[in-house]
């Protein structure tokens, strides 16, 4: 269960940032009060354009940031007061691959499951489990360095979820994969879910949250302007489908006078 | 939990063919070559001016002076030509580009004037002419006036006197066999101390340099620390493994640097002692204890700086420029015990690696008290916990962790 109330982030920019944001102010709203929800057993979509503040809300949840204003709930624990017991139950994931290319697959594992406290057995279970489902075994003693793009991602979640979290966290979880290995990764996230898991994802991509997530909220310029199902969302801006849904949100935004994009 | 990282840490190191050429190999090969080099060149130098044949032009010359060199010139390291006064200024050209050592000029009618001592005020004058900064021609116009002129003046006086032994009004240290009053020890340890701790220093604070720049900003730069901090493991606990792994590959690194030191002794003795022959002086278990302890106390210092300043950097490449400028300030530090006499005060040894540094030396001159030896742990533990502190802090801080 996640819940956030009224989060808020403001980034305090260098003058180097503020050169390149081209702005004269030195701080950024990148998230402005948002509110939701999402259940265990629920595939729930952050859905918005580039800068919309996506990154910066699944960071939080995951503890690696402090919010400016409000509070965020990962089973019932505060992220920032309880950040150690929240790490024990989310899995955060991005695209962009954070492993030592030096070691090898089985060495990856065994060193963050130790660090999250698991038993020599039950290490060895989960990586024969994630390394199955992943086809990773044939690489499990090479060096991490000379695994191709796809093989290191897939790599890279099994290391995420080495501790079976509860909650998993993933920041577009397509981006940058071939077809096939994105949807490799599509599946499994179904998959966890299936298993009763609380699955968040970010995207910009239409077709991503459409098919993958059965709730959404669709973030613009750092706000939620639409939250629920895909049908909800379509059935109150009376349109068919979510990329129009999401023009006419958009539109609505710009009228309302707050789109500084 | 610190284990787990700790081992991490090492492995990461200890598999890595690279790492290990650049940490270990590299740095006891090259202080290897470099000594033998600096040494070999240090005791030519020596060898050099003992042996050096010196070349004497000597002008003016009374016949009785040309006599008694002719007695003497197979004792003397030098050859002496004897000049007329047309060739003067072009000796001095040379003696100024260091062809020609010594230029000796007697006075017209020597002879005549040493003999009518009686009824002269001054006696005829002597001139050389040398260059100083010449190592040849100081030492030459030296050896001339010792092993030449003295006995000249001598057999002039004989004649004075009637007898050579008048000449002699005085002997210094003729049957005192025990006119070194010297404790050996201490003067092994002196010649030591003159460089030996310096090269210490800079040694400990190069080699957690060099590992650490790679292995923790790095790690920044590959991105692979946000997934050590997405793990419920406590920042203290990955900034102390950090520090820990950092300083086992420091303190070996610096073992295979002291072992290319070593190596190099046959050849570079004679400069880390300062010229001094001694050899290692025989240190108490209690003094080798004390510099265990100084030492590793330093590591933890030099580790902390580098950890905290590597963390805080996005790259490996600004980490380096944040380095420097510290490596230079230890430099500076060590150079300056070089040349620092006597004991400091006891509050310098609280100076983060001056401190420490001075303190390896006063143990080598057998002179650290034990107030000191404890400012200068005590202060660089208490430096190195600080700066694990900061290091935890910064592992809080979200904008440079997540180099945003
Ligand atoms: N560390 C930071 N410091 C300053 N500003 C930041 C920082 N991170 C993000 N921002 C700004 O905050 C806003 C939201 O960024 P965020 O990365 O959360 O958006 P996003 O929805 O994930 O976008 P994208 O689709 O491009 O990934 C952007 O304007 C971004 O420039
Ligand atoms: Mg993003």
């Amino acid at each position: 269960m996640i819940q956030v109330y009224n989060f808020t982030k403001i980034y305090k920019l260098s003058k180097k940032q503020m050169a390149k944001q081209k702005t004269k102010s030195n701080i950024k709203k990148a998230v402005d009060n948002i509110s939701f929800s999402a259940k265990k057993g629920e595939i729930f979509g952050l859905l918005g354009p580039n800068g919309a503040g996506k990154t910066t809300t699944l960071r939080s949840i995951a503890t690696l940031l402090k919010a400016t204003d409000g509070t965020i709930l990962v089973n019932g624990y505060d992220v920032v007061k309880d950040s150690t017991k929240v790490r024990r139950s989310i899995g955060f994931l991005t695209n962009e691959l954070k492993m030592d290319t030096h070691f090898t697959p089985g060495y990856t594992m065994a060193f963050f499951g130790s660090l999250h406290g698991l038993s020599r057995d039950k290490i060895e279970r989960r990586t024969e489990e994630l390394f199955s489902l992943f086809g990773i075994h044939a690489f499990a003693d090479k060096k991490i360095g000379d695994l191709s793009t796809g093989m290191k991602q897939k790599l890279s979640i099994a290391v995420s979820l080495v501790h079976d979290p509860e909650v998993v966290i993933f920041d577009e979880p397509t981006n940058g994969l071939d077809i096939i290995t994105a949807r490799t990764v599509t599946d499994y996230l179904r998959a966890l879910k299936e298993q009763g898991k609380l699955v968040i994802v970010s995207t910009h991509i239409m077709a991503v949250a459409s098919r993958l997530c059965d709730k959404l909220a669709i973030m613009i310029n750092g706000r939620i302007v639409a939250e629920g199902t895909i049908d909800k969302i379509l059935k109150d801006t009376k349109t068919a489908d979510l990329e129009d849904a999401f023009f006419e949100l958009y539109k609505e935004t710009a009228k309302g006078g707050n789109a500084d994009v | 939990m610190f284990n787990v990282i700790l081992r991490k840490e090492l492995k990461r190191v200890f598999t890595d063919k690279r790492l290990i050429f650049s940490s270990f190999i590299l740095p006891a090969v090259s202080i290897f070559l470099t000594y033998i080099v600096l040494g070999m060149m240090f005791s030519n130098m020596v060898g050099d001016i003992r042996e050096h044949k010196a070349s004497v032009y000597v002008q003016n010359s009374p016949g009785s002076f040309r006599e008694y060199y002719d007695t003497i010139s197979n004792k003397v390291n030098m050859n002496i030509e004897f000049i007329e006064a047309d060739k003067i200024e072009s000796i001095k050209d040379s003696i100024l580009t260091g062809e020609a050592d010594l230029l000796v000029e007697f006075e017209n009618n020597f002879e005549a004037k040493t003999a009518g001592y009686l009824d002269r005020e001054v006696p005829p004058e002597i001139k050389t002419y040398y260059n100083p900064s010449e190592d040849y021609s100081k030492d030459a116009r030296g050896n001339f006036i010792d092993q030449v002129l003295n006995g000249y003046e001598r057999e002039i006086l004989a004649d004075r006197f009637g007898n050579i032994n008048y000449t002699t009004a005085f002997v210094i240290d003729r049957t005192n066999e025990e006119g070194v009053i010297v404790n050996e020890e201490k003067a092994k340890g002196k010649a030591l101390s003159m460089i030996v701790p310096m090269l210490i220093g800079i040694i400990l604070f190069s080699s957690a340099m060099g590992i650490g720049l790679d292995t923790i900003a790095g790690e920044k730069e590959r991105g692979t620390m946000s997934t050590l901090l997405l793990t419920p493991v406590k920042r203290e606990t990955i900034a102390l493994g950090k520090v820990a792994g950092l300083a086992v590959v420091a303190v070996i690194s610096a073992l295979c640097s002291f072992v290319g030191i070593m190596a190099s002794m046959p050849f570079a003795s004679n400069m880390l002692m300062a010229g001094g022959s001694g050899g290692i002086p025989e240190f108490t278990l209690g003094q080798y204890g004390q510099l265990l302890l100084i030492m590793l106390s330093l590591v933890g210092v030099n580790v902390g700086l580098v950890c905290l300043l590597s963390v805080r950097a996005r790259s490996v490449k600004e980490a380096g420029s944040y380095v420097a400028p510290v490596f230079m300030i230890v430099m500076v530090a060590a150079f300056s015990t070089m040349f620092a006499s006597g004991t400091p005060e006891t509050y310098k040894f609280a100076i983060p690696v001056y401190g420490s540094i001075s303190a390896i030396k006063a143990v080598l001159n057998f002179e650290l008290g034990i107030d000191q030896f404890m400012v200068t742990v005590i202060s660089s533990v208490v430096v190195t916990l600080i700066l694990i502190k900061a290091i935890t802090n910064t592992f809080n801080n979200e904008k440079i962790m997540l180099n945003a």
